[in-house]
């Protein structure tokens, strides 16, 4: 399955994705995509430099499905975060 | 209540200045995630899904109007202008920023309170009784001791790195209202055989993935030996406890391993070896606490009040009200007020701002400056005049917290679940509202009785679903969230763990499971005073389960079989 590298912002806690350049953004559509192993290293590596100039912490990679090129949540869990937000 | 003298102030404003450091070096980089985490948990400051979450700590659930007021700042500076109560009577904020959390625990130190140890393998905030000081059937203000408690366990250097978690409760009542038996220990004040009073200690109950009820390890303990009693029960539990897995560190995994009567002779043994003396809490310091918790000197009032016979008469919805929230004080003319967090449709122990506002004023202003915090996430102004009943309650309607639920299915107890709780499987808000919507009408309510409704979103339990008299336990299977039932549980003095009742429901069918279940209770209780959890006991769960998955079940539930995965 493709992923994406999400994270806490380190100074705010707010739900974070790496996006293209290293720069972290808000929302999952602009997420970086890997779709091989080498690609999501690359990523993750981007990651652990962001957590070392604490930018961000508690960064994972997770599933996403890509539907018409866009990442999408599989889980309830990372649909929650994804939306910023509870569901009630 | 009680005040901080100048010990507990520079003490508590010298924390707020470490932590304030400690912020400031992480953010900074001068601490990783890893230093850093163990020192923001000791500071009640979690990372959950959305946000940071600081758990404040209410001591045994007593607040004053100040306070109150300052969280209602607190919620509104800091985070989204609301705050969520907690089983273990504290107050969680969910939107708050790591770069606000000195700030915010500042504001805290400003009016008495911290956050300090509402988190790690420490023993937590003790939690009590929420009518103490005012219950008819107590025989002594457990406060005064929850405080010692309080004193003595806040950085006790020897319990500060315990196995796991540990929780106190306490009472001084007749009835148990602060779930004592499901706690690591449960103290009861009781009287002696020459009428003194003492400690009945329970030890080893609690919930979680492996839930125990409390056994009684000591029947009558004089009360001048509390301290060292407790502190034998810590020293056993401290060196045995298993370290060595999470899930088998907590003090009810040591108690029942080894048997409550070896258990029993550890602790003695271990009591017989302490200085007492050094240990015990001398006479003169209990009377310093016990003055900060003298009763108000209440005007003597009429127990009979012709205006609010009146409005009860006129206004069914305020006798309601009074028949459901309104309990006997243990003063003729006063009486103890509940307020609900309980709308149905909104989330189970939450108040926003305004609202904290609006019960500090009335605490102010008819209620002698008091605020409890029940460990059903409910309120309780603790002194009100029977003739400012009706004052409090129009206050309480135009704040939009007259709902007249205590105690019945509607009250329901809840956690956080998926929505915002790190741990979760499952959501229970959503699951609560829609219960609570399907049981709106309020005579529907008062007819089904007293019942007990808890969710948790996880086995961790903080939901309280396994003392629910109907358990709703969020479960997650295959990337979906079901939600396992159970049936029987009780968190009072006949305390009791529910019994599965069966497969698994998903959400959608959780309401309709549980209409089913009240229906099949309604039709087979002896009458209207037999309330669920005695119709259960008599029952079995025989008939709810046939109800809920037999061939004669109703059709939701034989829908909710076909999506259960059996
Ligand atoms: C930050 C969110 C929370 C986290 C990470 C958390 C974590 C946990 C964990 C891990 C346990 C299991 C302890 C064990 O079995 O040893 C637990 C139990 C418990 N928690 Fe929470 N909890 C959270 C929120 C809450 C909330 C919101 C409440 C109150 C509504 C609460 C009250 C309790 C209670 C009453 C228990 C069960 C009693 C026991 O300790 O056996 N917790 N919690
Ligand atoms: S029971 Fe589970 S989901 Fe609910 S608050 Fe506790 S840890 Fe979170």
């Amino acid at each position: 399955m493709p992923n994406v590298v999400t994270a806490n912002n380190l100074r705010s806690g707010a739900v974070v994705y790496l996006g293209s350049a290293g720069r972290w953004v808000d929302h999952l559509i602009e997420a970086a995509i890997a779709s091989d192993a080498p690609a999501l290293k690359a990523l993750e590596t981007e990651a652990l430099r962001a957590v070392e100039s604490t930018e961000v912490t508690a960064v994972y990679a997770m599933d996403v499905a890509v539907i018409a090129g866009r990442p999408e949540p599989t889980s309830v869990r990372e649909r929650i975060r994804a939306a910023h937000a509870p569901t009630v | 209540m009680y005040r901080y003298d100048d010990f507990d102030r520079t003490f508590v404003a010298e924390r707020a200045r470490q932590f304030r450091g400690q912020v400031a070096r992480r953010l900074e980089g001068g601490l990783t995630e890893e230093q850093f985490k163990p020192l923001r948990l000791q500071n009640g400051l979690y990372l959950q899904l959305h946000a940071y979450m600081l758990r404040v700590a209410i001591p045994y659930g007593v607040l004053s109007a100040r306070q109150l007021s300052q969280l209602a700042m607190i919620a509104r500076t800091w985070d989204r202008s609301f705050g969520h109560f907690t089983t273990r009577q504290n107050i969680q904020f969910n939107w708050t920023k790591l770069e606000d959390a000195p700030a915010i625990i500042d504001a805290l130190a400003d009016v008495e309170m911290h956050a300090i140890q509402t988190s790690g393998n420490c023993i937590r905030n003790v939690t009590a009784d929420p009518y103490a000081g005012v219950a008819a059937d107590e025989i002594e203000d457990p406060r005064v001791w929850a405080e010692v408690l309080r004193q003595w366990s806040s950085i006790h250097p020897e319990f500060t790195f315990l196995p796991r978690k540990f929780k106190v409760a306490i009472t001084g009542a007749a009835e148990d209202r602060a779930a004592i038996l499901f706690h690591d220990i449960g103290l009861k004040i009781v009287k002696g055989p020459e009428g003194e009073t003492g400690f009945r200690v329970y030890v080893g109950g609690g919930q979680g993935r492996t839930p125990y009820v409390g056994l009684e390890i000591a029947t009558f303990l004089p009360r001048d030996r509390l301290l060292s009693y407790l502190e034998a029960i810590m020293r056993v539990y401290n060196l045995h406890g298993r370290r060595d897995n999470i899930y088998k560190a907590r003090i009810k995994i040591l108690v029942n391993a080894l048997g409550l009567d070896e258990f029993r002779r550890q602790v003695e043994a271990e009591w017989a070896t302490l200085d007492r003396p050094s240990i015990d809490l001398p006479a003169e310091e209990f009377t310093r606490i016990a003055a900060y918790f003298k009763p108000a000197l209440l005007k003597a009032a009429s127990a009979k009040d012709a205006d609010l016979d009146a409005r009860r008469h006129s206004d069914t919805a305020f006798d309601r009200w009074v028949r459901n929230n309104v309990v006997t004080h243990r003063q003729p003319g006063y009486k103890i007020v509940n307020i609900s967090l309980k709308e149905p449709g909104k989330i189970p122990g939450d108040a926003s701002a305004d609202q904290m506002d609006a019960v500090a004023d009335l605490a102010r202003r008819f209620g002698h400056d008091e605020i409890r915090v029940t460990y059903q996430q409910n309120l309780v102004l603790p002194t009100v005049a029977s003739r400012d009943l009706a004052a409090v309650y129009d206050g309480l309607v135009a704040a939009g917290l007259a709902t007249a639920n205590t105690e019945l299915i509607t009250d329901i107890i809840a956690c956080p679940g998926l929505d915002y709780c790190n741990l979760a499987n499952a959501r229970a808000i959503p699951i609560a509202q829609e219960i609570a919507r399907k049981f709106a009408d309020p005579v529907v309510v008062q007819s089904i009785g007293p019942l007990r409704l808890n969710i948790s979103g996880c086995i961790n339990a903080c939901g309280h679903h396994h003392a629910g008299n109907i358990g709703i336990l969020g479960v997650d299977k295959k990337g979906t969230e079901h939600y396992q039932i159970t049936l029987g549980g009780s968190p009072k003095d006949d305390a009791a763990i529910g019994d599965i009742v069966g497969p698994s429901f998903t959400a959608e069918h959780v309401p309709g499971a549980i209409e089913t279940i009240v229906a099949t209770y309604f039709e087979l209780r002896r009458d209207s005073a037999e309330t669920f959890l005695v119709a259960y006991r008599r029952l079995g769960k025989a008939p709810f389960r046939d109800a809920l998955y037999g061939t004669g079940a109703k059709p939701a539930a034989t829908a909710a079989l076909e999506n259960a995965d059996v």
